[in-house]
């Protein structure tokens, strides 16, 4: 199997979008890095104040337009949209893993993912719809309106540049408010060929802005005081202790989500051939760099013969991960996002050994880099067994390829190490036993709940939920709960005399 | 060759189709009184390919197993990509059968060893078996005929 080809070639001058044209910044510039081979793809600006500023006001003005414009007609320009993005499919997945290291599988799930939300969008006109009341009183009617508020921030995180800004900004331009976006810097370039695409779908200057950017940006949309709501994604101090207060702060709505250490309970009852592959797509896909990646396995029961089975299953499997360039189609995982990452697993690890782990296989050094690139953000599957629930690699998150095994008798004991956590993003089961699985998913205090299911990610039509430490907010991202979150419902009670 | 990702695995689907509408395209060349037949299946072959990826890209979702979704050992299913130089419209149809049983049991292996991580693939993989097994007894025809 070949290579596939680079879409990037050379060095890309990311530029912001702001009204509709692509403005050179005045902010320094950053180098956008491939992970795979430390090349530079990209320069991108570290936006000033007044670059936001700027933003938000296209904003504020195309909003007066935009919130008239009939939500029929707002609709079709996403349908020009989905349907740019689904030519350009290919290509925007390829840029994905160009600037993140993630395989091309994983980039193309992405892409399918991203669009889905823009899919979703595009029935703004039914899914806008208010509710009435005719007579709440002799001659008096009651009904409510959803209606748009005006600018929104979107902040976006390293781990799926071209997704998660998606899972708002489709919603927020449906229901007739206007967006700046503010991807991660170290991965700019998917947001800039969606705007590239936004604006050959003919979208009306200021609906659709982006500026790249680091806190000046965030602190920017942060204090402004014509952006109505923020959306974050992002590590669990800044969503809980910067972006979730100063939101409350200066009144405005906010969906902050933060990281996750997840639990995938191993019932001795399950499919080992189905769980599996499911447990390494869970702990290893995107090397381990999603807010719903399992993060610790727990095997119950004291069936030493099952546990043996799984160990050897899980490890053989893990040791065959084909590890290199994403763009390699037979590559499993790639590179995790750059080195000061990388350096961060490998602390948890070591934490992990010295609190008592033993390492059944050593990601640190067993592994090798198909292609022969340099080991600079790559790692090899790590597992360790005798993990205790108290341990930083339970508590805390690793955000990389590691799975930690906590073994426990009884499944209530399992239910109580994934309570006791203190995050709440996603927690998993995998059992053949319909009554286990329906004990799990009615007790676990967890925002997204799998059976037999590794990443319990959210079709574009459901919330994409979280609790606790890992989201911090009411309504959460995608569908419905966005549709309500971009909006405000207006109730009129008419009486015509 | 070891093939484990859904990416790799639909790439070398997209080059059995390749190879064998190549080989149908050289048949009806030198077997005039199998063009049509040949033709036909070449350009039945462009359509399998188009449902194939239509049904990846289409589930394909970051969620899914799409890196360990299968373990497909290439060397089984190649075949020549094109009749024996020499050989005679029996030994063609013959050689055209064993390829079309070799891409039939790839598809089949396949569907197999992924439907329960993403369905969709599988279905469509077992679509392509259904119409290539229809061929098979298309080509068994002529031969009897031949």
């Amino acid at each position: 199997m070949a290579i596939l080809e680079e879409p990037i070639r050379g060095i890309v001058e990311v530029k912001n979008y702001i009204d509709g044209e692509w403005v050179e910044s005045k902010g320094e510039l950053e180098d956008v890095v491939n992970p795979v081979n430390g090349a530079v793809i990209g320069r991108v600006p570290i936006s000033t104040k007044e670059e936001i500023d700027a933003a938000v006001e296209a904003a504020k003005v195309a909003f007066s337009d935009w919130r008239r414009t009939p939500p029929v007609a707002r609709s079709r320009f996403l349908f020009r949209l989905k349907e740019l993005l689904e030519a350009n499919f290919e290509e925007l997945s390829r840029v994905q893993t160009q600037e993140h290291g993630k395989t091309i599988d994983e980039s193309r799930g992405e892409t399918r993912r991203g669009i889905e939300n823009v899919e979703v969008a595009c029935g703004i006109p039914t899914l806008m719809q208010g509710y009435n009341s005719e007579d709440i009183a002799s001659g008096i009617d009651e009904y409510l309106v959803p209606t748009p508020l005006g600018v929104f921030g979107i902040i976006g995180p390293f781990n799926f540049p071209f997704m998660i800004p998606l899972w708002s900004a489709p919603y927020a331009v449906a229901t007739g408010n206007c967006v700046v976006i503010k991807p991660s810097s170290e991965v700019p370039l998917s947001q800039m060929k969606i705007a590239e695409l936004v604006d050959e779908a003919g979208f009306p200057p200021g609906v659709w802005n982006v500026v790249n950017g680091g806190r000046t940006v965030v602190n920017g949309m942060l204090d402004h005081p014509d952006i109505e709501g923020i959306t974050f994604v992002g590590s669990t101090p800044t969503a809980r202790d910067v972006i979730y207060p100063r939101c409350g702060a200066t009144g405005k709505r906010v969906i902050a989500q933060g990281g996750a250490s997840n639990f995938m309970v191993i019932m001795p009852d399950c499919n080992l051939r189905a769980t599996i592959p499911a447990l390494m797509t869970s702990f290893f896909g995107n090397a381990g760099q999603r807010c719903l990646a399992g993060q610790n396995a727990i095997v119950v029961g004291d069936d030493d013969r099952f546990y043996k089975e799984f160990i050897n299953g899980v490890t053989d499997t893990a040791k065959k991960i084909i590890i290199g360039n994403g763009l390699d189609e037979e590559v499993q995982m790639g590179p995790v996002r750059d080195a000061e990452k990388k350096k961060k697993i490998l602390s948890y690890i070591s934490s992990g050994i010295e609190q008592g782990a033993r390492v059944r296989l050593d990601g640190r050094s067993e592994f090798k880099i198909k292609g022969g690139y340099p080991d600079t953000c790559f790692l090899g599957p790590t597992i360790m067994e005798y993990v205790k629930p108290e341990m930083r690699i339970v508590t805390e998150e690793i955000f990389g390829p590691t799975m930690g095994i906590i073994r426990v008798k009884t499944l209530d004991e399992a239910i109580k190490i994934c309570d006791q956590n203190p995050f709440h993003n996603a927690d998993a089961i995998f059992t053949s036993n319909g009554r286990t699985a329906r004990e799990f998913k009615y007790r676990v205090k967890s925002g997204n709940v799998g059976v037999n299911v590794g990443i319990v990610a959210p079709m574009a039509f459901f919330p994409f939920s979280g609790m606790r430490d890992s989201f911090f907010g009411i309504l959460h991202t995608q569908g419905k709960e966005a549709i309500r979150f971009f909006t405000e419902s207006k109730v009129v009670i008419e009486r015509w005399p | 060759m070891q093939l484990n990702t859904s990416a790799s695995v639909i790439s070398f689907a997209r080059q059995l189709e390749e190879d064998s509408a190549a080989f149908y395209q050289k048949m009806a060349e030198r077997y005039p009184k199998a063009a049509e037949t040949s033709l036909a299946f070449s350009k039945g072959n462009g359509k399998y390919t188009e449902m194939i990826q239509r049904a990846y890209y289409g589930v394909i979702t970051d969620a899914i197993e799409g890196c360990f979704a299968f373990s497909v050992e290439t060397s089984k299913y190649t075949f020549v990509k094109e009749p024996a130089k020499q050989s005679s419209y029996s030994d063609a149809l013959n050689q055209a059968i064993d390829m079309e049983r070799k891409i039939i049991s790839f598809y089949t292996d396949a569907a197999e060893q992924s439907k329960a991580l993403m369905a969709d693939v599988p279905r469509t993989f077992l679509i392509v078996v259904r119409k290539r097994k229809d061929r098979e007894d298309t080509l068994k025809a002529l031969l009897e005929e031949a």
